[in-house]
C-alpha cells in the first residue's frame, strides 16, 4: 500500500477526496489474492453498521459483508455470529453487452483510497472492455456518522472513447429483510437514482431489482446514487416504515447526507486526532487506528459492544472479549466519553449472563463471558479442529476468568476519567460489587493461610489450568479492594442510593470487609527479595527456550514447538505479568516494574496481536525508547503491512487500541492520577512533536510535546 | 496437435513401464489420448525394437507409438514443444541409474518441458493406479497457486480429494504480493485456525478454475520435506503435485529433491 496519489473529485458531489498522504491509505492496482485484506482495511462503519470494501462488481475472492452491531444469528449447533445483511454495494456494469470485470479484462487504472479524514472509501477505475472501449468509473461509499442508519454509494460512469449502450445491474445481493433466530427483524430500504449528463434524473428505482439501461455518448458522464436505510426491530417497532421514510428523504438530499457525514467526522477528529511530526508511518498508523475504533463505536446504543474485528469483518463472529474493556476503552474514555459510556453500559446490561455463568460454575457474583454477544452468555466454543487436524479442547471460556476483573477495571477507569456519577450509581457500582463477590467465592483460603485461585488461564494462553496466575490474582485483588472502596464511597456520598443498592443486591453487612480480607490474603506470586512476580505457580521451573533462535519465524511459537512443548516452556504468548505492570503501574515501585519487564519481555513470543503494543507502552515508560519503537512498529504493522493475511477476516481492533495507548500512555507518558492528568514524555527521536487532545472529567486538555 | 494428449516416453527398459498405469489413469481423467514416444539414439527404430520397448504389453494394443532419433532428452523436449501435451508421464530414472536420484533424461525433460511432468518411481511397477488422494505442498505464494491449476483440474476431474499442505517454518517470509502464510498472531485459536484454513483454501482455489473441489488445508510444522512425506504416507497419497521455480540445486527445491529421492508415489511437477 502506498499513500501518495488521490482520485480526482467525484463529479457533482460537494466533497473531494483528501489529498494529504497522512490521511489516506491507497491500494494501487489489483492483486486478487490480497482482496480479503483490502476489504477489511478499507471497510467503512459508524458503530451501528459496517461494510467491507468489496468490489462492487465482485471478483473471484470477494467476501462482501454488511453487519449491524448486536444482530447475531446462530446456525444449529454453533455459536452465534454477526448476521450478514444483503450486499447493498453490488453494482455490475455492462458496456455493449460486455460486463466490466476487474479480474477478467485488462484494467487501465485501478486505485482505491480509504479517506480517513472524511471516512469515505473512494475508487477510481478505468477499464478497457471488448472492442477497446474505455470506461471510467469513480465510486464513493460511506456509512453516515451523522445518521447512523444511512449508507451511501455514489458512482459516476464516463464513456471515454465510445458511444454505446450501458446497463447497470444494481440489485442488492441477498434479502433486504431478515428475521434472526433471536426474533430481530432487520430491514434495508434501498433507493437508487440515476442522473444523466444534463443533470436531470434519468430514473429512480425503488424496487429491489434494479436494472438500469441507457445509451451513452462519447465523453458523457452518468451518476448513480444509492442510499440504504437500515433499521431493526431493536431500534423501532416499525423498522420497515421507518427505513422507507428515511431513505426517501435521503435520496432527495444526497449532498446533505455527504456533507453532514463529513462534518460529523471532522468533529470526531477534532476530539481524537493525534498529530505527530517527523514520523509519517506512525502518524498514519495512529489515524488508521482511530478511524477504525471510531467506526466501531456507537454512543446511541449501550446494548452492544465492539467485537474483536469491529464491523470490518465477520472473523471472531463479532464476539466481544476483554479487548474492548482493556485495549479499546481508554481511547474512548479520553476522546469519545459518550461511546465509552455505551461500552461500559453493555457490561451492565449483560450482568445477568455473567451471574448465570458464575452460578453454573458454582460461584457467587458475576463471572463475565470470555466471549459474549448480545445476551452476555458465554459463547466460547468448547472445541476446535486445529490446522493439523487435531481436535483441541478450548478452555478459555471456563478458565480465562480475569475477564471479570478486567470489566471491573474498565468500569473504574471510565468513572475516573469522566466522573460520571450517574453511571457509577446506576450501573458501575453493581458491576464492581458483583465481580468482587465472584472473586471472594472463587478464591479459597488454604492451609498456608493465603487465598489461592487455582485452575485458570491468564492472558498468556499458552499455559492452561495454572494455579495462582499473577495477573488474575493481582487484578482480582484490585477488584476486591476497589469494590470495598466503592462501598465506602457510596455510603458516604450517596447513602440513600447505597441502602437501596444493598437491599437490591442482598448485600450482607460486613461483606465489603470480607472482600478486603480476601484481597489482603490473596497470593500473587510476588517475591519481595527479587521483586519478581512468578507468572503462576511453577513457572520459574519450566524449560528455558532461547527465542532468538526463532527470530526469522513466520509462525507463532506454539505452532513451531507444539502445544505440549510450549506448555512445558517459559515462552509466553503475550504480556501477562507485564500487563499487570502496565495496569497496576501506580501500585508498583519503579524497581518492580523494571525487573519484571526485563525478566518477561525476552520470554514473550508475541503470539497475540495484543502483545507488541503493550510491550511498546511499558518499554517507553521505562525509558527504553529504542525497544519501544521496535514494538510500536510491530504493532502498527499488524494490519498495515502488506503480508498480514490475518487481516482478511477483519482488522484487529484491540491492537489498534493498544497502539493508541502506546503512543499516549507510553511515549507521551500520560498518567491519569486521582487529582489530574500528568505526563512524563519519552518520545522517539524521530517524533519532532506530538500533540493530542483529550477529555478528563468533562474538561478538554491539550498535550503538546515537547513543551515550551 | 489440438487433441488433448499425454506424452509417455519409453526407453525400452522395464522400469520405464512403471509410467504406463499412471499415464493410463491420467489420460482417462483428462480425456486425453496417450502418445508413446520412443527415441533411438543412433538409427530409426524398427518394429522389432519397438516391440521390445513395449515389452509386448497387451493393454497397449492399438495405441500409436511415435519414434524419433537423436539424444533422448532433447528429442523428448522437441516433441513436447511440437505436440503441446497436457502432461508428460515418465519414469523418474533409467534402469542403470541409482533409485534415489532423478535420471538424466528425466532431469532434462523436467527443466525444459512446456507442460507439467509426472515422475513415476519405477518401484511401483505395473500395479494398476487409481487417483483418489492428491497432496499439494504449498508455500503460500499466489505464484504457486497459479502454477497448481492443473492439480485442481485433475483432482476435480478424477473426483479425488486434495490435501493442501502448508509447512510453517522459521524461514523469512516471501515478498510476493498476496503471500499468505501462517498467521503471526493467533489471538484465539478456535477462531483463527478455521479462518486461516478457509482463507488459505480460498486464495488457492480462486486462482484456479471454477468448480467443486474436495479440498482440505493442513498446517504442518518442522522440516517441510519430511512433513510432506509423512503426510503423504499417512493419507495414502496417490499423487503429490509440486510447484517448482526451475532451480534444482540446493538450497532451493529441497522438498522436490527429497520427494524425488524418497517418494513412493508419482510426483507431478508444475513450473511456476
Amino acid at each position: 500500500m502506498t499513500a501518495r496519489q488521490t482520485l480526482p473529485r467525484l463529479l457533482d458531489l460537494p466533497v473531494a477526496p483528501t489529498t494529504d498522504p497522512a490521511w489516506i491509505l491507497v491500494e494501487e492496482g489489483f492483486t486478487l489474492a490480497r482482496e480479503h485484506e483490502v476489504e477489511s482495511l478499507f471497510a467503512i462503519g459508524n458503530g451501528y453498521a459496517g461494510s467491507r470494501a468489496s468490489l462492487a462488481e465482485g471478483c473471484a475472492l470477494s467476501a462482501p459483508a454488511t453487519c449491524v452491531a448486536g444482530v447475531f444469528v446462530s446456525a444449529a449447533g454453533s455459536v452465534p455470529e454477526l448476521a450478514r445483511l444483503a450486499d447493498w454495494t453490488h453494482l455490475s456494469v455492462t458496456v455493449e453487452g460486455h460486463a466490466l470485470q476487474l479480474d477478467q479484462n485488462s484494467y487501465v487504472e485501478h486505485r482505491r483510497i480509504l479517506d480517513l479524514r472524511q471516512a469515505m472509501l473512494w475508487r477510481g477505475w478505468r477499464q478497457r472492455s471488448a472492442g477497446g472501449r474505455i470506461t471510467r468509473l469513480r465510486e464513493l461509499r460511506l456509512a453516515s456518522l451523522a445518521d447512523r442508519h444511512l449508507l451511501l454509494q455514489s458512482m459516476t460512469l464516463t464513456a471515454e472513447d465510445y458511444s454505446g449502450s450501458v446497463s447497470i445491474d444494481a440489485t442488492p445481493m441477498g434479502p433486504l429483510t431478515q428475521l434472526t433466530d433471536a426474533g430481530i427483524t432487520v430491514i434495508m430500504a434501498v433507493r437508487t437514482r440515476l442522473t444523466g449528463p444534463e443533470g436531470g434524473a434519468v430514473g429512480t428505482a425503488a424496487l429491489p431489482i434494479e436494472q438500469l439501461n441507457f445509451d451513452i455518448n462519447r465523453g458523457e458522464t452518468y451518476r448513480l446514487d444509492r442510499v440504504v436505510a437500515v433499521y431493526t426491530s431493536r431500534d423501532t417497532r416499525e423498522p420497515l416504515r421507518t427505513a422507507r421514510r428515511r431513505v426517501e428523504r435521503a435520496v432527495e438530499n444526497i449532498e446533505d447526507v455527504v456533507v453532514q457525514h463529513r462534518d460529523a467526522w471532522l468533529a470526531r477528529w477534532e476530539a481524537s486526532d493525534l498529530r505527530i511530526d517527523g514520523d509519517p508511518a506512525a502518524q498514519r498508523a495512529l489515524r488508521f487506528a482511530a478511524y477504525h475504533l471510531s467506526s466501531a463505536a456507537n454512543p446511541d446504543d449501550d446494548r452492544v459492544s465492539i467485537g474483536a474485528r469491529g464491523l470490518s469483518g465477520t472473523a471472531y463472529k463479532g464476539h466481544v472479549f476483554w479487548d474492548t474493556d482493556i485495549f479499546m476503552l481508554p481511547f474512548f474514555n479520553l476522546t469519545y466519553p459518550e461511546a465509552a459510556r455505551a461500552l461500559v453500559m453493555y457490561r451492565y446490561h449483560t450482568l445477568a449472563g455473567a451471574r448465570a455463568k458464575a452460578a453454573r460454575l458454582g460461584h457467587s457474583g458475576a463471572l463475565y463471558a470470555w466471549e459474549s454477544t448480545d445476551s452476555g452468555e458465554e459463547v466460547t466454543p468448547p472445541f476446535v479442529v486445529g490446522p493439523d487436524g487435531e481436535v483441541v479442547r478450548i478452555l478459555t471460556g471456563e478458565q480465562e476468568q480475569h475477564i471479570s476483573a478486567d470489566v471491573a477495571f474498565a468500569v473504574w477507569k471510565y468513572w475516573e476519567a469522566t466522573g460520571d456519577e450517574r453511571f457509577l450509581i446506576d450501573a458501575g457500582a453493581e458491576i464492581l460489587i458483583e465481580t468482587a463477590r465472584f472473586w471472594e467465592s472463587r478464591a479459597k483460603r488454604e492451609g498456608d493461610g493465603r487465598c489461592h485461585i487455582r485452575g485458570v488461564v491468564g492472558p498468556d494462553e499458552y499455559h492452561e489450568t495454572v494455579d495462582d496466575n499473577a495477573y488474575t490474582n493481582a487484578m482480582a485483588q484490585w477488584n476486591l479492594e476497589v469494590a470495598e472502596l466503592t462501598a465506602r464511597l457510596f455510603a458516604e456520598r450517596w447513602p440513600a442510593q447505597w441502602r437501596a443498592l444493598s437491599r437490591r443486591l442482598g448485600l450482607a453487612s460486613g461483606e465489603p470487609q470480607r472482600w478486603q480480607r480476601v484481597a489482603r490474603d490473596l497470593y500473587t506470586g510476588f517475591d519481595e527479595r527479587t521483586g519478581l512476580f512468578e507468572q503462576f505457580q511453577g513457572y520459574f521451573g519450566l524449560e528455558e527456550i532461547d527465542l532468538a533462535a526463532y527470530a526469522q519465524r513466520t509462525a507463532p511459537m506454539d505452532v513451531l514447538l507444539g502445544r505440549e512443548r510450549i506448555q512445558r516452556s517459559k515462552i509466553i504468548k503475550q504480556p501477562d505479568v507485564v500487563m499487570l505492570v502496565f495496569l497496576l503501574w501506580e501500585r508498583l515501585s519503579p524497581q518492580v516494574r523494571r525487573v519484571n519487564f526485563e525478566y518477561y519481555e525476552p520470554r514473550c513470543g508475541h503470539g497475540s496481536s495484543l502483545s507488541p503494543a503493550i510491550h511498546a507502552l511499558v518499554a517507553a515508560r521505562l525509558g527504553n525508547t529504542a525497544l519501544a519503537e521496535h514494538y510500536f512498529r510491530q504493532a502498527a504493522e499488524i494490519d498495515l503491512a502488506d503480508n498480514m493475511g490475518n487481516a482478511a477476516g477483519g482488522i484487529h481492533a484491540a491492537g489498534m487500541g493498544g497502539l493508541w495507548q502506546a503512543a499516549v500512555f507510553g511515549f507521551a507518558g500520560l498518567r491519569l492520577t486521582e487529582k489530574a492528568p500528568e505526563h512524563c514524555a519519552k518520545l522517539p527521536p524521530s517524533w519532532h512533536s506530538f500533540c493530542a487532545r483529550f477529555q478528563w472529567r468533562g474538561q478538554w486538555h491539550e498535550l503538546t510535546l515537547p513543551e515550551g | 496437435m489440438t487433441e488433448p494428449t499425454v506424452l509417455v516416453p519409453l526407453d525400452g527398459s522395464e522400469p520405464a513401464l512403471a509410467a504406463l498405469p499412471v499415464a493410463n489413469a491420467l489420460g482417462e481423467v483428462e480425456h486425453a489420448a496417450l502418445l508413446f514416444l520412443h527415441v533411438a539414439e543412433d538409427r530409426p527404430p524398427d518394429a522389432e525394437s519397438l516391440s521390445r520397448v513395449l515389452l509386448g504389453g497387451t493393454e497397449l494394443d492399438g495405441l500409436t507409438v511415435a519414434t524419433r532419433t537423436g539424444k533422448p532428452a532433447a528429442e523428448l523436449v522437441h516433441a513436447a514443444a511440437e505436440i503441446r501435451p497436457q502432461l508428460i508421464v515418465l519414469c523418474k530414472h533409467g534402469a542403470i541409474e541409482p533409485p534415489n536420484v532423478l535420471g538424466g533424461t528425466a532431469m532434462n525433460v523436467l527443466h525444459n518441458a512446456p507442460c507439467p511432468v509426472v515422475l513415476v518411481p519405477p518401484s511401483r511397477g505395473s500395479t494398476p493406479w487409481r487417483l483418489q488422494h492428491i497432496l499439494v505442498p504449498h508455500d503460500g505464494t499466489p505464484g504457486t497457486s497459479t502454477a497448481l491449476r492443473p492439480a485442481q483440474k485433475i483432482a476435480e476431474h478424477a473426483g479425488a480429494d486434495l490435501l493442501v499442505v502448508h509447512v510453517a517454518g522459521t524461514a523469512p517470509a516471501a515478498v510476493e504480493p498476496g503471500y499468505f502464510t501462517t498467521p503471526r498472531y493467533v489471538d484465539q485459536p478456535h477462531h483463527e485456525w478455521p479462518a486461516w484454513s478457509s482463507e488459505f483454501g480460498k486464495r488457492f482455489v480462486c486462482l484456479g478454475p471454477p468448480g467443486r473441489l474436495q479440498m482440505r488445508v493442513c498446517l504442518a510444522r518442522g522440516n517441510a520435506a519430511a512433513e510432506v512425506m509423512r503426510l503423504a504416507n499417512q493419507h495414502a497419497t496417490d499423487l503429490i503435485v509440486l510447484a517448482w521455480r526451475g532451480v534444482w540445486d540446493a538450497p532451493r527445491a529441497a522438498v522436490l529433491r527429497h520427494i524425488v529421492a524418497a517418494g513412493r508415489c508419482p510426483i507431478a511437477v508444475v513450473r511456476v
